[in-house]
Order: structure tokens, then C-alpha cells, then sequence
């Protein structure tokens, strides 16, 4: 009766709220530090190696470089809160700008891989579990260890070479927008396989071993001394008891999904965070990649938090214990 | 439901060896023996829930229809509708992530396309016909809310809810408390025959066995090896091994002292209960019995009538070798 229990449900989501923003502090800090000490001075980036000392400092002090780095610090914070995370040194606009104009791009990429990858995951991690020790069961095992062996952007180019070059079915990269809804779509669909298919393998591993571990036990055989089909038994019995290691993958994953679009943004020249990131780090544009590291690792934690409350969800048996 | 000459394989081993069992409407029937003697197989063949390795031969039939190589979809239509069963772990047997409730309703609206109101009227009928207290509030809970005996009810509910003519209980009190067990026996009993519904009750408490029903089987190493009316072979026990089984219970009767002033001991069957590939040749029982003689290790006995409908397969009570000795209490 936890769930009903509103006080008992309120207690929890301040804990886990409380949590949530003290991780995120000490990220902000860790992201913040690790950018400090990088080598490099960021005036002598942007004036270059022609520059004059006089300019360097003023240009270093213009930027407040030569304050104490906790006031950096809180000064960089305090901004970021407000949404103004300095201007990038290379674009020479502010930061939160670069971020509005690509953040579309990059959320329909991961959101695309994610829902992809868990369809494809279930189905086939399901499939493969139904059909234990039989050929099915070898044959998509099979094809998830190729999956996960297969680094994405190797898989990118071969999907570039076949669908674009060869067949011509879809765009070999670029992105035209969501004004242009089909266009957009047909633009995803190849960086989305490219994700989904590596992703997807290493989740089907776990749907499979996730539900096999189910199906041994004794309410799925009074599921079927019910009388159930098979696929009832399968998809409204063993599946949503095997949900929780498969969300909790699915959590982690989608990290590595994120840091996955830095890649596939790269290899199909979308126009997105990824791609910025790593033209932001190979022009030392200190601002931006600080913002874009910090974004990154705020999705992250957001994405973990909101699994922590799923579970509670999932399994009424954690309401209890919350 | 008729099963005759049922055999069940695996590679190598015999699980369950030409049983014939015929169970009438209303009629209750109790399977004894210890772990690993065939009886959940029994149990298991009646729901057509042997695991897929297992090689069933023999005839299985269920109001004259031939079931046994019927696939799992023709199966599926007699469970719950005609055959239910209940398991021992009364906790394990439930979803966890289900109220129990909706556990109960959900083959109402399946099998009979009952709707959502109309389906949880039936669970609560149903809660309350095994005795659920406040049966209104049980049906939101979680299996995880409520007690082991509380389970079991609801799994008895869960089993009952499309009018099974057969219920198979394998070791339904073996996880509860006494009194509980006594209770859920009880429950039962009561449902059979208000139902006119037969019960399979399978377990390994003699006690529960003959509160519970007026036949019984008692197996060993996948053979029957007595069978009778429930009060019969308790009695008088004529199979060495069910007679091993009923000096092996701790009751009234073997407390104190003897009259010599010893203290009076548990006679238990000596030795376990060997592996199904690894039965003895001749009677399953040779080697624990006691009682061997000459035909024991060679010959499987076949089941000699003792009247009242009692039989028991053992050579001891063989015409064949009629005079060689006595069994205890057969005198």
C-alpha cells in the first residue's frame, strides 16, 4: 500500500531530488576543475601566437582568467544557472545559443537510438529467451555478439557505402531540419541503426538473461497452468518481472548513447551537440566545451535519477522499502 | 480424467512408470511418496505440464477426449477450464508485480471475456468463498502484503475461478504452518464437494493425505506401489515401503517408552531415495526394504488385489510366492 501512501512516496522523490542535485554540484565542479588545470591559455588560443603581451592581458583579464579560481568558479555557476554559459571563443556567440540551435538535433538522435535500441532489444532478448537452446535462441545471440564486437562508427561507414552509395535509398549525412519532417526522418535513419544496432545487441543479452532467469520460476508455470498463450505468458508475465536489470541498462546505456552521438554526429555531419563538442575541443574553446561536458553529464544524471524512480514503479514490492 | 499405462522418460530415466489412475467427478485422491518419486510428475501429466524433454507414453484422457500427444495449444484450452492446479510455494506461485485481485481476474476476462466490473464481482465472490477475511481489501493488495495461508487461498481462488472440474494441489500446505495447512485442508475438502469438483492431493504428509481424501496412491521410484481407500492403507498398510512411511511419522504413538523401559525411537526407512537413472533392477525398493528375498532384485512384482479395493505390488504378497513370508501387519 506504499504507493498510496503519499506522504511515504513524497519522502522518497525528496530524497532521490536531493540526491539528484548533489550529484550535479559535484559534477559541476569536477567538470569545472578538470578544465582549469587542462594546459593551454585560452587568450593566446584566440589572439594567436602573433599577439602582443599587452593584448594577451587584457584579453585575459576581459575574460576574468586572472581571478582566483573559486571565484571563476562561482562566477561560471552562477551564469550557467541562468542559462548564460559565456560566449565560445571560436564562434564568438554566446554558448547557450550554440547549444538552442543543435540541442534538437542531438535529443532526436538519442531519443530515436533509445527507442530503437529497447524494441529491438526486447523483441529479440524475449524471442531468443522463448526459444532456449534452439536455433533462434543461437541465431540472435549470434548476431549480438557481432553487434557488440562491430565498433559504431565502422558500422556507420558501411551503412553510408550501402544505403547511400550504393542503393541510393537515403542521404549519406547532413540534416535538414524538422521543418522538412520527412527529410528529417530519412536523415535519422541511418545514424539511428548505426546506434540502435550496437546498443541494441548488448541489451538483448540482457532481456534474454533476464528473462530466462524468470521464466524458471513458479509463477510463470501457474501462468500457464492458467491456461495462458504462450505470448501472453511471455510478454504480461515474464516480461514486466524482468524489466528491472533491463532498466537499469537501459540507464546506463543511455550515457553511453549520448557520448555515442559524438561519434555518429562526426560520421554523418549532423549539426549537433556532439559535432560541436568536437569541434569545440579541437579549437580550445574552453567556454563551450565546459557548458557541452556539463550538459552531457546533467542528461546523465537526470537519465539515472528518473530509472531510480521507474523501478519504484515497476516493482511494488520497492515501494515498501523506500 | 482417465490416465492408463502413463509413462514418463527423460533421457536415461524413467520418472513415471505405467501408471493408471482414474479420477471421477468429485472424487478425491491423495499421492504419496517421498521427493523424487513421481508423484509431481503425476501431477504435472495432468495438467499436460511435463517439462518438453520428457517423452509421455500411454493414454491420457480427459472426458474421452485422447490428450496425450495433444499440443500445448490444444492443453492450453482444458487449463483452468477443466484441470487447475495449485503449487506448493504459495509465495513464489503469485506475481509480484500483480494485485492479487487482478492475478484472479485476469483468466476470468481471458476464458470467459468477462469485463473489467463483471471480472472483479467474480473475485471477490471468489475471495470469499475461500475464506479471504475483508476479501474487498485483499484484492488490492500485493501478493507481498499478505500471509503465506492468505496466498494460498488466493491461489485456490486463482484456481476455482473458471470451474475446474479437477483440481491438482501438489503440496499445498507444505510451506505453511500447522494449523494453517489444517485449515487450507479443510478449505479443500469443503470445495470438492460443494463444487462436486475431484481433487488431486498430492503431498508427503500422511496426516494431511487422510483428512483430505478417500483414495489414495503411495509411489516409489516412479512406480505405484499401493493403492486403496484412503482409511484402508493407513489401517493396514501392506507395501513395506508405505508401512516404512507410516512408522517413519512422529505421532502420539511413538512417544514415551517402550514397555521394556527403552525410550521408543522413530523407525525411518534406512538409506535415500536413489536417482531415476539409477534404480534398482527387480522392485524399485530392494536395497532399502528389509524384507528382500529371492525374486526382489530380479523381477519387478505386479500389483496383487487385497480386497476392498486395496492393491499393493510387491512380491511379498504374490500368490506366486505365496508361504515365503509375512509382511508386517499383513498379518
Amino acid at each position: 500500500m506504499a504507493l498510496e501512501d503519499p506522504a511515504r512516496m513524497a519522502y522518497f522523490l525528496i530524497r532521490r531530488t536531493i540526491g539528484f542535485v548533489l550529484t550535479l554540484l559535484t559534477v559541476s565542479v569536477v567538470v569545472f576543475a578538470v578544465m582549469n588545470v587542462l594546459p593551454g591559455d585560452p587568450a593566446l588560443t584566440i589572439l594567436g601566437i602573433d599577439a602582443s603581451e599587452q593584448a594577451l592581458e587584457n584579453l585575459r583579464r576581459q575574460l576574468g582568467l586572472n581571478d582566483p579560481v573559486h571565484i571563476r568558479y562561482l562566477n561560471w555557476i552562477g551564469g550557467a544557472l541562468q542559462g548564460d554559459f559565456g560566449t565560445s571563443h571560436s564562434f564568438r556567440v554566446p554558448v547557450s545559443e550554440l547549444i538552442v540551435e543543435r540541442l534538437p538535433m542531438t535529443v532526436s538522435l538519442a531519443i530515436s537510438g533509445m527507442v530503437v535500441t529497447i524494441i529491438l532489444a526486447l523483441v529479440l532478448g524475449v524471442a531468443a529467451a522463448a526459444n532456449h537452446g534452439k536455433p533462434g535462441d543461437w541465431g540472435v545471440m549470434f548476431l549480438a555478439q557481432i553487434g557488440i564486437a562491430v565498433p559504431s562508427f565502422w558500422l556507420s561507414i558501411l551503412l553510408i557505402l550501402l544505403f547511400a552509395v550504393s542503393l541510393q535509398w537515403l542521404p549519406p549525412g547532413g540534416f535538414p531540419g524538422w521543418s522538412d519532417p520527412l527529410g528529417a526522418i530519412r536523415s535519422l535513419i541511418l545514424p539511428t541503426a548505426a546506434l540502435a544496432l550496437v546498443q541494441g545487441a548488448v541489451l538483448a543479452r540482457v532481456t534474454r538473461s533476464s528473462a530466462l532467469e524468470v521464466m524458471r520460476l513458479d509463477y510463470v508455470r501457474t501462468a500457464r497452468a492458467s491456461g495462458f498463450s504462450r505470448q501472453r505468458v511471455l510478454w504480461r508475465h515474464v516480461l514486466p518481472n524482468a524489466l528491472v536489470p533491463i532498466v537499469t541498462i537501459v540507464g546506463l546505456q543511455f550515457a553511453s548513447l549520448v557520448t555515442g552521438t559524438i561519434v555518429i554526429e562526426n560520421v554523418f555531419s549532423l549539426p549537433g551537440l556532439g559535432r560541436l563538442i568536437f569541434q569545440s575541443i579541437s579549437n580550445r574553446d574552453l567556454p563551450t566545451v565546459q557548458a557541452l561536458v556539463m550538459l552531457f553529464a546533467a542528461i546523465v544524471v537526470t537519465v539515472n535519477f528518473i530509472v531510480d524512480v521507474i523501478y519504484v514503479f515497476i516493482d511494488p514490492r520497492l515501494k515498501a522499502r523506500t | 480424467m482417465e490416465l492408463s499405462q502413463v509413462s514418463v522418460g527423460f533421457a536415461g530415466a524413467v520418472a513415471l512408470r505405467k501408471a493408471s489412475v482414474s479420477i471421477a467427478p468429485g472424487a478425491r485422491l491423495g499421492i504419496v511418496g517421498e521427493s523424487g518419486c513421481g508423484k509431481s510428475m503425476l501431477g504435472l501429466c495432468l495438467m499436460g505440464m511435463v517439462p518438453d524433454a520428457g517423452q509421455v507414453t500411454g493414454s491420457i484422457r480427459l472426458n474421452g477426449q485422447e490428450l496425450v500427444r495433444a499440443p500445448e495449444r490444444v492443453w492450453r484450452r482444458h487449463r483452468a477450464r477443466d484441470v487447475a492446479m495449485i503449487f506448493q510455494e504459495p509465495m513464489a506461485a503469485l506475481n509480484p508485480l500483480k494485485r492479487v485481485g487482478d492475478t484472479v481476474m485476469e483468466p476470468l476476462m481471458i476464458h470467459e471475456g468477462l469485463s473489467r466490473s463483471t471480472a472483479r464481482a467474480r473475485a471477490l465472490a471468489l475471495f470469499e468463498e475461500v475464506g479471504l477475511p475483508d476479501p474487498a481489501a485483499r484484492l488490492r493488495q500485493y501478493p507481498h502484503e499478505i500471509s503465506g495461508g492468505q496466498r494460498q487461498r488466493v491461489l485456490i481462488a486463482l484456481a476455482l475461478a473458471c470451474n475446474p472440474g479437477l483440481l491438482v494441489a501438489d503440496e499445498p500446505t507444505t510451506a505453511l504452518d500447522a494449523n494453517v495447512a489444517l485449515r487450507i485442508i479443510d478449505l479443500l475438502v469443503r470445495l470438492s464437494e460443494s463444487r462436486n469438483m475431484a481433487l488431486v492431493f498430492i503431498s508427503h504428509d500422511l496426516a494431511a493425505v487422510s483428512r483430505a481424501t478417500d483414495q489414495m496412491l503411495v509411489m516409489y521410484g516412479g512406480d505405484i506401489v499401493e493403492r486403496g481407500p484412503t482409511a484402508q492403507v493407513l489401517a493396514e498398510p501392506r507395501h513395506p515401503y508405505t508401512q516404512g512411511l507410516l512408522g517413519a511419522r512422529p505421532g502420539l504413538e511413538n512417544r514415551g517408552r517402550t514397555p521394556d523401559g527403552r525410550r521408543k525411537r522413530l523407525v525411518t526407512i534406512p538409506g535415500t531415495v536413489p536417482p531415476l537413472h539409477d534404480l534398482p533392477q527387480g522392485c524399485r525398493f530392494s536395497g532399502r526394504c528389509g524384507q528382500e528375498f529371492a525374486p526382489c532384485a530380479r523381477q519387478r512384482p505386479q500389483p496383487t488385489a487385497l480386497g476392498q479395493g486395496q492393491e499393493a505390488a510387491c512380491h511379498l504378497l504374490s500368490p506366486l510366492h505365496a508361504g515365503h513370508g509375512t509382511c508386517r501387519g499383513a498379518a
